[in-house]
């Protein structure tokens, strides 16, 4: 993991909370090479013990969340809430959910009801 | 203020004109229950009584909207006199049927003219075949069609039989004494246990946070969640959300429960709703969890 080029920017929170190493590192490479967003930045959260990743979607002007979590995670409904006061509430979030095998699905919170757009 | 008939700690409402009320103007919607004596197994088209969730009862109730009442109670042992008077009128009633029905009364069933005429026919064929087999030997056997018995005759007359559907109309029914306008008092009576712990005070609390929105609610195990949510009437509107209870902002919840309830509501056009309890603030908060749309 150490000789990989994303290491470096994560090396201080990877350290930090090694719960959440895992799919921090999945889903920053994934955000980054695979989505390509752009000025892509860690975002730390003590509260939830795990750094988010903040960044654009290509193209976009809204700087967007990624709260990095594993499946075999257990959260709350509190826990949830806790992510969007840490970040001074966005209108949105993106869980980041992974899996051992590599796999990554990412699912948008919203605070509130928010209809479904059609 | 609707009674709400309670018996085994169901709530059913029996008035026609009761159920349009509370579905135009309370948007609680129950659920049809009523099927026909003798065609319980259809369940394609229900009629009263209509049942209610637990959650919609206690809204209606504190909001002094309805009343409880204890339906077993309210039916007092008849006097003679009642009885007679009821099994009088009964009679009347069965006549007055019977008058109506005409044919049934008249003639057997299957022994009008044409009926007749018809067996004659029969009769006759029947002959016929007889000789041609006699004559033309085995292979020429009667094919079963022809062999077989003459069928009865299906009745053409319909039926209306009049079932009155709600006690109120008996002499002996008074639920004046049974009549409970709080939960308190009909859960001392011990006719209503609902809510009873955290769980069903969450669902209570969901259901009032999320119909006090203006929104319609339905029960929600189509979509596995515990309620639908509906803009306006759900014979106009289809559900926007599917919505699970989470009753403490520290109860459990996993990623795969996301996974699950966000990926059935992206598919089906809905989001779906964390709605989590706070119990000891009396509060409802909401996440709305979409698909993302990448990854």
């Amino acid at each position: 993991m150490e000789a990989h080029p994303s290491y470096e920017p994560l090396a201080d929170v990877l350290h930090k909370y090694p719960r959440a190493a895992g799919s921090t590192f999945q889903a920053y490479n994934d955000i980054v090479l695979v989505q390509r967003w752009t000025q892509v930045a860690i975002v730390e959260l003590e509260g939830v013990s795990r750094a988010a990743i903040s960044g654009k979607k290509p193209q976009t002007d809204a700087t967007l969340y990624v709260v990095p979590c594993s499946l075999s995670e257990t959260l709350s409904f509190g826990w949830l809430q806790t992510a969007f006061t840490l970040l001074s509430d966005p209108p949105e979030i993106f869980l980041a959910i992974t899996s051992d095998d590599a796999s990554i699905v990412y699912y948008k919170i919203c605070r509130g009801i928010v209809k479904p757009h059609v | 203020m609707i009674p709400l008939r309670v018996a085994n700690r169901k709530a059913f409402v029996w008035d026609v004109g009761d159920i349009a009320m509370l579905r135009s103007q309370h948007r609680i919607c129950g659920v049809f229950t009523g099927t026909l004596p003798h065609l319980s197994q259809q369940n394609l088209f229900l009629g009263v009584p209509m049942v209610l969730m637990p959650e919609e009862v206690v809204l209606l109730i504190e909001n002094e909207l309805a009343v409880l009442v204890d339906d077993p109670k309210a039916h007092i042992q008849p006097s003679i006199g009642e009885l007679q008077r009821w099994s009088l009128k009964e009679k009347e009633l069965a006549q007055s049927q019977i008058s109506h029905a005409p044919g049934v009364a008249k003639e057997p069933p299957g022994m009008s003219e044409e009926a007749i005429k018809k067996r004659k026919d029969r009769e006759m064929k029947k002959a016929m075949a007889a000789e041609a087999t006699s004559s033309a030997g085995p292979e020429n056997a009667l094919s079963p069609a022809e062999t077989a018995a003459p069928s009865a005759q299906p009745s053409e007359t319909q039926y209306t039989l009049v079932i009155p559907a709600a006690s109120t109309s008996f002499e002996w029914y008074d639920d004046g004494m049974c009549r409970y306008t709080t939960i308190q008092a009909a859960r001392a009576a011990g006719i209503w246990d609902y809510p009873s712990n955290l769980h069903e005070r969450a669902k209570c609390g969901v259901f009032r946070g999320l119909w006090e929105q203006g929104m319609y609610l339905g029960g929600g195990i189509k979509f596995g969640g515990d309620y639908l949510v509906y803009p306006g009437d759900p014979l106009r509107y289809h559900a926007h959300f599917s919505a699970t209870v989470l009753d403490s902002p520290t109860s459990s919840l996993t990623p795969m429960e996301v996974v699950a309830h966000g990926r059935l509501g992206t598919v089906t056009k809905k989001s779906h709703l964390l709605c989590g309890w706070n119990d000891e603030k009396k509060e409802v908060s909401y996440l709305t969890i979409e698909w993302a749309g990448f990854g």
